[in-house]
């Protein structure tokens, strides 16, 4: 670079001056305008998009497959073209040596010229990159193609690793090659365009089919509020320590449970429990369970079912409905079994619902000895059982309303079913609320319930 | 009076000069991809304003950071707009950088005399997706936990010093407590401090030589 070519770039400089603009307010006013803009911009994105919940953290999930940030995305996505034995160099070798490429660009490109027309070099390469990039994101944001589709496979290779490899190795030989500036120009600009072309629709076309036969995506539910914890507690405790506790924590001889039956456990939710275990403590009997007296291990880390995140939510239904010292606000409260007025007809949608997965579904469930009887879903209560039905509308003998009232029935096989195995019946109320329901003929939401309620 | 005041505290801080010297400068005509730079700027001064609300709540041990962010998100007033805008403004702050970059490769801007510029630019780059990665573990929840299990593992593969890179990184064998205070620490002194400084020279350099011209045919 001679003195010469830097006075003239100057002097270029000071003539664009000439015909410019001011930095304020001419440039300040457009930068200001699109702060502005950004700013609402992300004020919406708070609120209507915010951000997706997550899990707490649960290091013994091995099932959870990870995601980087989308801006790493198209780096992981490069990576699966690599086989294992190079992983490095994917991941480490070709990073570095873009990064370096990148930083040293003004020192690496000794062109001249800053027009378009003199850079076809250049901006075809950048441009290929850029393409492959925007592609190999797209890529990995739709579901990776199952092992035998061999097709989509090869497509994607070749979009995301052949096809720009080897343009980038021809920008740089025809660069080399031609004499003829104009012609240079042409054989650049048209192998870039072809290459960019064939990324974007072999990229573009293997990930239409693969989105097209996504699953639907499963939403793994959170609980954000304490009230949502709470509710989420509700359902976890009554399908996984209901059978020796307890729908109320109370049990102190467990009863009618296989390899259980006759232990003597603590009623968890009595004052003694609750003011001498910390949230802490609580949480650690539930995820390690206490072998030395019969209770297993819940948590995911010891072999059981429950994440981290769900046993806290279980320990904040314990906390929030049998400490007397926590209280949920009255209007965060949700789910819950809202009581009955006078002459009010029950519903399976706001009533019968809570009240059979608080008290009925840790045993009434798939895989339970309970007779085939269900009752985790509207049609499940009405239909399955080895006696079904077990309820009939308006019908006062129905088998379930007689077994809650704690009088025995003899079913078809010949049993003697007793109901429940601990002996212990549900309140007054909830064996009214079943009653009324049934009679009333088992009004499914809150609609047919107001409908079938006599008029006043 | 207050023209009086003006000139006590003008005299002492030179504010004339400063409005000559930084503002009233005359510039090459500009177009909107001009503002791709100034953007980021601002983004970068959104991220340090909520990053500071958020620092206020959030606890980085791994027995309270995603209850803290919890709290954050349900307890504390307009916590999630301020979290919310941490989150959206990190993502667009990437998309700008690039944006910016681009737009400086194809009117080759980086030709001298702006060298030092594109590549402190490319520092700024690179500290802005160690933010990105470092913020990301931060709320310690499952997704941040195995993204960033991943990207250790990672930066395990780079030949002989590999093992200790991914060891430094965590702060032990796996992920653990210390990663997060290493984490933390990087994402909200180290990183940002570099950022800034990185920022600070870069502005100076775009002061010194003034913003860039398009290109025209003689170029």
């Amino acid at each position: 670079m001679d003195e010469k070519f830097k006075q003239r770039v100057r002097e270029r400089y000071q003539r664009a001056l000439q015909h410019g603009e001011r930095f304020w307010p001419d440039s300040i006013y457009k930068d200001l305008l699109v702060s502005l803009g950004l700013f609402i911009l992300l004020v919406g994105l708070a609120t209507f998009v915010g951000v997706k919940p997550e899990p707490k953290v649960d290091p013994s999930d091995t099932a959870y497959i990870p995601r980087p940030e989308w801006y790493f995305l198209f780096l992981f996505e490069f990576l699966k073209f690599i086989p294992g034995k190079l992983e490095w160099l994917g991941a480490i070798v070709v990073p570095s040596v873009a990064v370096a490429v990148l930083f040293l660009l003004p020192l690496i490109d000794r062109n001249p010229h800053r027009h378009y027309s003199k850079r076809v070099l250049a901006i075809s390469v950048m441009g290929v990159i850029v393409v492959q990039m925007v592609m190999l994101t797209i890529m990995a944001s739709v579901p990776a193609p199952a092992p035998e589709q061999t097709a989509i496979k090869t497509m994607q290779m070749l979009a995301g690793l052949a096809i720009p490899a080897i343009t980038l190795i021809l920008l740089f030989i025809f660069s080399t090659m031609a004499k003829d500036p104009a012609a240079q120009r042409k054989s650049l600009t048209a192998t870039a365009g072809i290459a960019a072309l064939a990324i974007v629709v072999l990229a573009g076309g293997s990930a239409i089919p693969l989105q097209r036969n996504a699953p639907p995506k499963e939403e793994v539910a959170v609980a954000g509020t304490i009230a949502e914890q709470v509710a989420q507690g509700e359902e976890l405790y009554a399908l996984n320590c209901v059978e020796c506790h307890g729908a109320d924590g109370d049990v102190t001889v467990i009863q009618g449970v296989e390899g259980l039956d006759g232990k003597v456990v603590t009623p968890i939710s009595s004052k003694d429990v609750m003011y001498a275990f910390t949230d802490d403590t609580l949480f650690n009997i539930i995820n390690d369970g206490l072998s030395e007296l019969g209770m297993i291990p819940f948590g995911t880390a010891n072999g059981g079912e429950l994440s981290p995140g769900e046993i806290e939510s279980i320990v904040a239904y314990m906390r929030y409905t049998w400490d007397d010292r926590m209280e949920l606000p009255e209007e965060q409260r949700v789910g819950g079994i809202p009581s009955l007025a006078e002459g009010e007809v029950p519903s399976y949608d706001v009533h019968i619902e809570p009240l059979a997965k608080r008290y009925c579904v840790s045993c009434h469930r798939a895989g339970k000895e309970n007779n085939n009887y269900l009752m985790t879903s509207y049609d499940e209560i009405l239909n399955t059982g080895d006696d079904a039905p077990n309820v009939v509308a308006g019908d006062p003998n129905s088998i379930l309303l007689q077994v809650i009232q704690g009088h025995t029935v003899q079913g078809v096989n010949g049993e003697i079913d007793v109901m429940p195995p601990n002996g212990k019946l549900l309140k007054d109320e909830y064996i009214d609320m079943f009653v009324r329901w049934v009679m009333a003929g088992m009004p499914q939401t809150a609609e047919d319930a107001a409908a079938a309620a006599p008029a006043p | 009076m207050a023209s009086k005041i003006y000139q006590w505290l003008d005299e002492r801080l030179g504010f004339d000069d400063l409005y000559k010297g930084l503002l009233d400068r005359p510039e090459p005509r500009g177009t909107w991809w001009n503002t791709l730079g100034s953007a980021t700027l601002f983004l970068f001064t959104i991220q340090v304003l909520t990053g500071i609300f958020l620092l206020v709540y959030y606890t980085p041990s791994p027995d309270h950071a995603y209850d803290s962010i919890q709290y954050i998100m349900n307890g504390v007033a307009f916590g999630w707009l301020i979290r919310g805008i941490h989150h959206w403004s990190a993502t667009l702050m990437v998309l700008l950088v690039f944006l910016h970059m681009l737009r400086v490769f194809f009117t080759a801007s980086y030709k001298f005399p702006r060298e030092l510029t594109w590549m402190i630019g490319v520092l700024l780059l690179l500290t802005t997706l160690g933010m990105g990665l470092t913020g990301y573990l931060l709320p310690w929840n499952q997704r941040s936990y195995f993204a960033t299990t991943v990207a250790t593992e990672i930066a395990g593969l780079v030949p002989w010093a590999g093992p200790f890179i991914t060891r430094t990184m965590r702060g032990g064998n796996d992920l653990s407590a210390l990663t997060l205070s290493r984490f933390f620490a990087a994402h909200v002194w180290l990183l940002p401090l570099t950022l800034a400084a990185l920022i600070g020279v870069h502005l100076y350099l775009i002061i010194r030589h003034g913003e860039s011209e398009y290109p025209t045919e003689e170029d």
